[in-house]
């Protein structure tokens, strides 16, 4: 597939870091520096030049390309580059990132004749409320209209999925509609036969229905009774707003800290039912005064990395148990998590996963990356022609790839060993990255 | 405060920062076009085979006074932001001279001094319904008439009005709205504020038509055999503006149990917002009326005084437990707290503690955007908000959090604003308080603390009625000359809701 990308910059770069393996891949930025950066890493095209004006876009092949993601960070010249592809090339496929939720709003009613619309910040803000929403857990997505449920849980010990730990799968009592997909162990993938077993230390991924996943997360969680109300969010930029709106919808508690005052004040219009304060996060008194430690979660959504990595730390000196932090620089990453921050969510990795989920086959409904992207769930329409219908779980072959869930007529099911597929049932199905288009083809 | 000679030598150094010839022609202008509204009871009084000539000369007077005051400034195609204090202050202090005028003329002994017939007609276009006149039967038909007929007028403003009808004001227009509609905000029906004013209007004359046919049905129908058309009609005059000048001394006593139901509505309507009402009924969008903050702490203010008056007049045998005594306990609860003044009963003979709650109601009022005055209610609510956050930051010292009415943030400025006019209400009505007491016992009238703390609360709030012989059924006839001064400018900054009279007498709004 040929691919024209506007924008090198970091998501720029993560798109290009996931695409340039199987397709061919056009850059389009306006520093040369940041090109010749991407061209010495990667086989693909560069071009010097403003990705809003036609002249460049054709320079760059837009009549011949598939897909066009305009992935700048400026809302307009995205917007105005999908304009130009859609009018010089209706094949094309447009895909544009945006912040501004207007836009989204305005897509979301057809007002903008763009194929997908992605957010960074709405994007970060959904992973980090599955998070808060399902306790314990790593990372969840939702698949077929949010019947079935991908999570992620490191296995602690002191759970209460003792009685799990250890025993055969096969003999598990595992949650109702719920399978394990996979069990990583030390970097390590298990395919988790009816014989191998859960550890402690291990990290499962989990398919199923939300009522599973809700069993598999009190499971999972270190204090049963625990119950994530109290939520502290330290910065009122677009992630930590959009965050906030989505935990209050959920009727979670939630305060916010902005260190700036008009800011401070806007976000408190914005959320009547917020507690919103005009403190820096790094006092120690401010902490101290509004008991932040007794709070059942911190939320560090700052401008900075360093900033947030010293206010979690700071807060967890304090007494927050768990605390997921926003990371804006891609290296700071495994500092976040060497640290003993719970989860770092990178706003650039999240919307990448978004824009890379088009480049795959266009049946492909949505496509979640686990484990930075060691994984893929994809969610695939069954061809009638496919060699794998028609025939029951047990007889198809083993290869590591997990059928999680079938949607058959729009209801999810999940399916057991006598189960089968049939023409035209959407699955959703987990596999490593490097087979993802193995497991397209067989579908 | 500046003095006379020393704005004479400002003018003449031109370091004065307001155009007054400019507010003076504008302020002409108005009197010139007011002077029709003394068409009205002169045909009334030919009508009624009185004589006509009080108001035609009062209509001649106030049209060669506009006339002249235009013809000896400059006008000026719009008025700047800050004549617009200038004008609505003036304006208002013109009107009430000009609607003295047919007091005056028509020679009656009960308005004989000028002092006398100005505080008459002050009241009534300011809505307050305080009357010197101790006799009210004994005035002509024309003369009753034109006594409502001004409260009619000053009811939803005779700025507002000219709004509506007069081009001139098409500019700078928006400020003087401001200036003279009730409430801390207005929000416009309209892109338009003189649309907005039309329709205002148009809602407003709708509501009295409909009053004035409810009671004069109630008359028809023998419900209640003493509410004769005239008596419907300017009764009717006085409800919707909250004025509550009555043809009758002894009130709405006089009338029936029917016809004082149908006026009790009609004062709960007349004190709710116009611009909510008109949403409501005109563009028939009821559900407004639930959301809206103000209008439901209204009612309950309403329905939670009604109870407690209906407990107190039946506990203290005013009345039997039935009918009369929720009758006259909503009547008078809704008549004071909108700013109204008509009496069912004579409330000013009730209980010790029945009388306090009620001059207690006073200070309430009615809501933005209607005809009452006083406070009103979204100011308490609003002022109930700022301190329940004010104790909520002596906890939280970093906490953010706006102000919200009806779930909008109000902005600082606003809130600031809110303080300061509660402030200088309760300021005035101490100063008037203590005026109106060392001025009795100065003059010798015999005046008890708490007649003269009825008597300023009455009229800074535009209410009408005080306790004692300046009770419901009373007048104010007796009060001093000064006393009435007093009232006088209490009735009129009360109406202006002060600010735009207060700083007129601040140095930073002459200089230049």
């Amino acid at each position: 597939m040929r691919i024209v990308i506007v924008g090198a910059g970091q998501v720029g770069s993560t798109v290009v870091e996931a695409l340039h393996d199987e397709h061919d891949v056009t850059v389009i930025d306006l520093d040369a520096a940041r090109l010749s950066a991407l061209s010495y890493r990667y086989d693909l095209t560069t071009i010097e030049g403003n990705g809003a004006s036609r002249r460049t876009l054709l320079d760059a092949g837009i009549r011949e390309a598939d897909l066009l993601i305009a992935c700048t960070s400026r809302d307009e010249p995205n917007l105005i580059a999908a304009m130009f592809a859609r009018r010089i090339s209706p094949e094309t496929r447009t895909v544009v990132r945006t912040t501004n939720v207007e836009y989204l709003d305005a897509w979301r009613e057809r007002e903008l004749d763009v194929d997908l619309i992605v957010s960074p910040e709405l994007e970060t803000a959904y992973a980090i409320s599955r998070i808060i929403g399902v306790p314990a857990a790593r990372q969840t997505d939702v698949f077929a209209e949010g019947q079935v449920q991908i999570v992620e849980f490191d296995v602690e010990p002191g759970t209460g999925a003792a009685a799990l730990i250890g025993q055969p799968l096969r003999k598990a009592q595992l949650p109702e509609n719920s399978r394990v997909a996979s069990i990583i162990r030390g970097g390590r993938t298990i395919v988790p036969r009816g014989t191998e077993s859960v550890e402690v230390g291990d990290r499962v991924i989990v398919i199923g229905s939300p009522e599973s996943a809700r069993e598999w997360s009190s499971l999972m969680a270190r204090d049963r009774r625990k119950r994530l109300d109290d939520i502290v969010v330290f910065g009122g930029g677009r992630i930590g707003v959009t965050v906030t709106r989505l935990l209050l919808d959920q009727g979670i508690r939630v305060r916010l800290i902005e260190s700036d005052r008009e800011r401070a004040r806007s976000v408190a219009e914005e959320l009547p039912r917020a507690r919103v304060f005009h403190a820096t996060g790094i006092d120690p008194d401010f902490l101290e005064r509004e008991r932040i430690g007794q709070a059942r979660a911190a939320i560090f959504a700052m401008r900075d990395d360093p900033k947030n990595h010293y206010a979690a730390t700071l807060a967890k000196l304090h007494g927050v148990e768990f605390t997921i932090a926003v990371v804006h620089d891609a290296v700071s990453m495994d500092v976040f998590e060497r640290a003993g921050i719970d989860v770092a969510i990178n706003p650039r990795v999240v919307v990448a996963e978004e824009l890379v989920r088009f480049a795959h086959d266009p049946r492909t409904q949505q496509v979640a990356m686990l484990e930075g992207d060691r994984y893929e769930v994809l969610d695939v329409t069954v061809r009638p022609d496919s060699a794998l219908v028609n025939r029951p779980f047990t007889e198809l072959p083993m290869t590591g790839s997990v059928i999680g869930a079938i949607v058959r007529n729009g209801q999810a099911f999940f399916p057991h060993r006598d189960d089968m597929m049939m023409p035209g049932d959407r699955v959703i199905v987990f596999t490593e990255s490097s087979r993802a288009q193995e497991v397209e083809k067989a579908l | 405060m500046i003095t006379t000679a020393r704005l004479r030598r400002a003018v003449r150094r031109e370091t004065i920062g307001v155009d007054v010839g400019a507010a003076l022609n504008l302020v002409g202008a108005l009197l010139r076009y007011l002077s029709l509204a003394f068409l009205l009871p002169a045909a009334i009084a030919i009508g009624y085979d009185e004589s006509p000539w009080p108001f035609l000369a009062a209509a001649a007077s106030t049209a060669g006074v506009g006339a002249g005051l235009e013809a000896v400034t400059r006008g000026k195609e719009n008025v700047g932001s800050r004549e617009g204090f200038l004008v609505v202050a003036l304006t208002w202090l013109f009107a009430a001279g000009a609607g003295a005028l047919p007091y005056l003329f028509s020679g009656d002994d009960q308005l004989a001094a000028p002092i006398d017939s100005y505080f008459e007609a002050m009241s009534g276009f300011t809505t307050t319904g305080a009357t010197i006149v101790t006799d009210i039967e004994a005035l002509s038909q024309s003369m009753l008439m034109w006594r409502q007929l001004s409260q009619w007028l000053g009811g939803m403003g005779i700025i507002v009005l000219a709004l509506a009808v007069l081009p001139r004001l098409r500019v700078g227009g928006r400020q003087l709205f401001e200036h003279e509609a009730p409430g801390p905000e207005i929000e416009p029906l309209t892109a338009s504020i003189r649309d907005t004013a039309r329709r205002l209007w148009l809602l407003y004359i709708a509501l009295t038509a409909l009053c004035a046919l409810s009671l004069a049905v109630v008359g028809w129908t023998g419900l209640d055999g003493r509410m004769s058309f005239f008596d419907a009609v300017a009764h009717s005059f006085t409800t919707l503006p909250t004025g509550g000048f009555s043809t009758r001394t002894r009130s709405f006593e006089e009338f029936g149990a029917a016809s004082q139901w149908v006026v009790a509505f009609f004062m709960i309507l007349a004190g709710a917002n116009f611009a909510l009402m008109y949403v409501a009924f005109v563009r028939g969008r009821l559900r407004v009326l639930g959301r809206d903050e103000e209008l439901r702490v209204y009612v309950a203010f309403l329905g939670l005084g009604s109870l407690v008056l209906a407990l107190e007049l039946v506990s203290e045998g005013e009345f039997a437990a039935g009918e009369a005594a929720v009758r006259h306990a909503v009547f008078q609860v809704t008549s004071l707290m909108t700013t109204t003044g008509f009496a069912s009963a004579d409330f000013a003979i009730w209980s010790p503690l029945a009388l306090v709650g009620l001059v207690g109601l006073m200070f309430i009022g009615g809501s933005a955007g209607s005809t009452a005055g006083a406070i009103k209610v979204v100011r308490h609510v609003l002022i109930g908000k700022i301190l329940r956050r004010d104790l909520d930051q002596t906890v939280h010292p970093e906490i953010v959090s706006p102000v919200r009415l009806n779930r909008f943030p109000v902005d600082e400025k606003t809130v600031r604003a809110v303080i300061a006019f509660v402030l200088l209400y309760i300021g005035l009505f101490a100063v008037g308080a203590l005026l109106l007491t060392i001025d009795a016992a100065v003059a010798g009238v015999r005046v008890t603390p708490f007649e003269a703390i009825a008597a300023a609360a009455t009229t800074l709030g535009n209410v009408g009625p005080g306790v004692g012989f300046a009770g419901p059924m009373g007048s104010f006839e007796q009060f001093s000359d000064f006393s009435k001064i007093v009232m006088i400018a209490l009735m009129w900054l009360g109406r202006l809701e002060i600010i735009p009279v207060i700083v007129l007498l601040t140095r930073s709004y002459w200089r230049a």
